[in-house]
């Protein structure tokens, strides 16, 4: 479910610097869950919303801080603002095919 | 897109000193059982028993159940936890009261050390209830999953409350009946009402998640709540005032209400995407598969089938021990290593993810310690019930070592776990992150 606004060319380098964000519960990043809903700049400022597998998610704290750092990090020059959003709300259809393939290849 | 809030989880000094008071418990309810294999050979009503029974449900199963409910309650509730300070005031009322109590029955003094251990159980026990009710208050959307815990607590209570006024009517009798006949009141309320509810809300809540599956028909567990709590007021209200024959119809109500619960399961079971069942899962569904048993045993005790008393004697010894030792223990066993890493890893790791390359979970326990461990369980459970079914000491001790170690591997895999400490992290490279 990866959506960007459509003069935003820093998504896909966004996009691959999250998968460096593992969800601990399962051993996938968290794009190929399908947690990040969206992203968008306007200016300087880098926002990307995401989700969790469930509400109330006890990580919840641990990966918005996770993905704030890592954006901080890789885009210096930016001011990066994750928010956590639950609709629409995550289901397992939103796992990318690669997501799928990794949860597979764990059995 | 509606807006969430961060992480409600409460700090690590809430939560952690619950997992190491219980594994220690489980080491000395072991231990004790290796000299207690005299006491399976007659009556339940046993010094020896009772000490074994506390410890088990008290320091052991409600003692790490307290601990990990104050991290999944902001996750089944969506809110923060009302209050850290009173979550550390009933730690320690739940630790003290457990150590006098299991020390009272082991010597069976019935004065004051017993009196002081009840007290200090019940005011631990409205503690929790305070927390539970006062967090659940604060929930943004009320799930049946809400409904099972804060009934659970309600009925934590009213067991301590009855165990309370046993404890002073050992030596001011003032109760009409025997202590037999509040003893049964006393272990059904808790197994059914505080372990059976309790278990059945968080398991609703926790299984499909750790299963990766969204069951989103809870109209099972509605009626799993509404009949396993109609089974347990008939049962009190038949025990204390109707004495009637009905009992094996109220267990059924209790049983239909549990099977309804597993077939919720079956259904997230069917729906799931994660096809790895590491071994705390494993474990899960072993304890799930032994709850068969005290259900299928439950007709037996409640119906006058004319069995000979001495066999009738060793089933009700195997109807509590396949609860305490089998389902609840079994399911702690393997929970635990779907709790505690996560716990634990979320407070070393909080600041480094995202900036370093960090370990995850489940690398923070030793995953051969917890294959041995349940291997050592499931067996040390069949010989153990063997050895009471049979009247055989030898068979129980054998039973009781296998136990033995199984606590000892818990043991060493939790203290591993409680000791981490994050160290020698390498900063995060990019690249391809999924190369």
């Amino acid at each position: 479910m990866e959506k960007q606004t459509p003069d935003t060319e820093i998504g896909p380098e966004v996009f691959e610097t999250l998968k460096y964000i593992i969800d601990p519960e399962i051993g996938i990043n968290i794009v190929d869950l399908g947690l990040v809903y969206t992203v968008s700049l306007e200016g300087d400022n880098l926002h990307v919303q995401l989700t969790l597998t469930t509400p109330g998610c006890p990580m919840s704290g641990t990966i918005v801080m996770a993905t704030e750092q890592i954006l901080l990090k890789r885009f210096p020059d930016l001011n990066a603002k994750v928010e956590l959003v639950w609709t629409p709300m995550w289901t397992t259809d939103m796992i990318s095919e690669e997501g799928m393939q990794q949860l597979n290849s764990m059995s | 897109m509606s807006t969430a809030s961060t992480s409600n989880s409460p700090g690590k000094w809430v939560v952690l000193p619950h997992y190491a008071f219980a594994a220690v418990a489980f080491l000395v309810l072991s231990i004790l059982l290796l000299f207690s294999t005299d006491a399976f050979s007659g009556h339940y009503f046993h010094p020896k028993l009772l000490t074994l029974t506390h410890v088990a449900v008290l320091g052991w199963a409600t003692m790490i159940i307290f601990g990990a409910l104050y991290q999944l309650l902001p996750v089944v509730l969506d809110c923060k936890l009302y209050s850290e300070k009173l979550a550390v005031y009933t730690f320690i009322l739940l630790g003290t009261g457990t150590i006098l109590l299991a020390y009272s029955f082991w010597y069976f003094q019935l004065g004051w050390s017993m009196h002081a251990a009840a007290c200090a159980l019940v005011i631990s026990f409205v503690l929790f209830n305070i927390n539970v009710i006062q967090t659940a208050r604060k929930a943004p959307k009320w799930t049946i999953e809400a409904d099972f815990i804060v009934t659970s607590a309600i009925w934590l209570l009213v067991t301590g409350i009855v165990g309370l006024l046993m404890a002073v009517n050992f030596t001011l009798p003032f109760l009409p009946l025997d202590h037999v006949h509040y003893l049964k009141l006393h272990a059904h309320i808790g197994m059914a009402g505080w372990f059976l509810l309790l278990i059945i809300g968080v398991g609703a809540k926790l299984i499909p998640m750790f299963l990766l599956a969204h069951p989103e028909d809870t109209r099972k567990l509605s009626w799993a709540y509404n009949l396993i709590n109609a089974g347990l007021v008939l049962f009190i209200l038949d025990h204390m005032v109707l004495h009637t024959k009905l009992l094996p119809l109220y267990g059924g109500l209790v049983v239909v209400g549990v099977l309804l619960f597993l077939l919720y399961l079956r259904d997230a079971k069917n729906t799931m995407q994660r096809k790895d069942i590491d071994l705390g899962m494993q474990q899960t569904f072993v304890a799930l598969v032994l709850l068969l048993l005290p259900l299928a045993l439950l007709f037996v005790v409640s119906t006058d089938l004319g069995l000979p008393q001495r066999l009738l004697s060793s089933i009700y010894l195997v109807y509590g021990i396949s609860v305490f030792l089998g389902f609840v223990s079994a399911l702690i066993l393997g929970q635990t290593f779907k709790t505690l890493p996560f716990i634990v890893w979320m407070h070393a790791y909080e600041n480094h993810v995202g900036r370093y390359k960090t370990p995850l979970p489940k690398d923070m326990y030793s995953h051969k310690l917890l294959r041995w461990q349940n291997i050592f369980y499931l067996v040390g459970f069949v010989v153990f019930v063997a050895g009471v079914l049979l009247r055989e000491q030898q068979v129980i001790l054998a039973g009781a070592i296998s136990f033995s170690i199984t606590a000892i591997l818990y043991t060493a895999n939790v203290f591993q776990m409680l000791l981490h400490k994050a160290h020698n992290l390498k900063p995060l490279t990019y690249g391809k992150a999924n190369a």
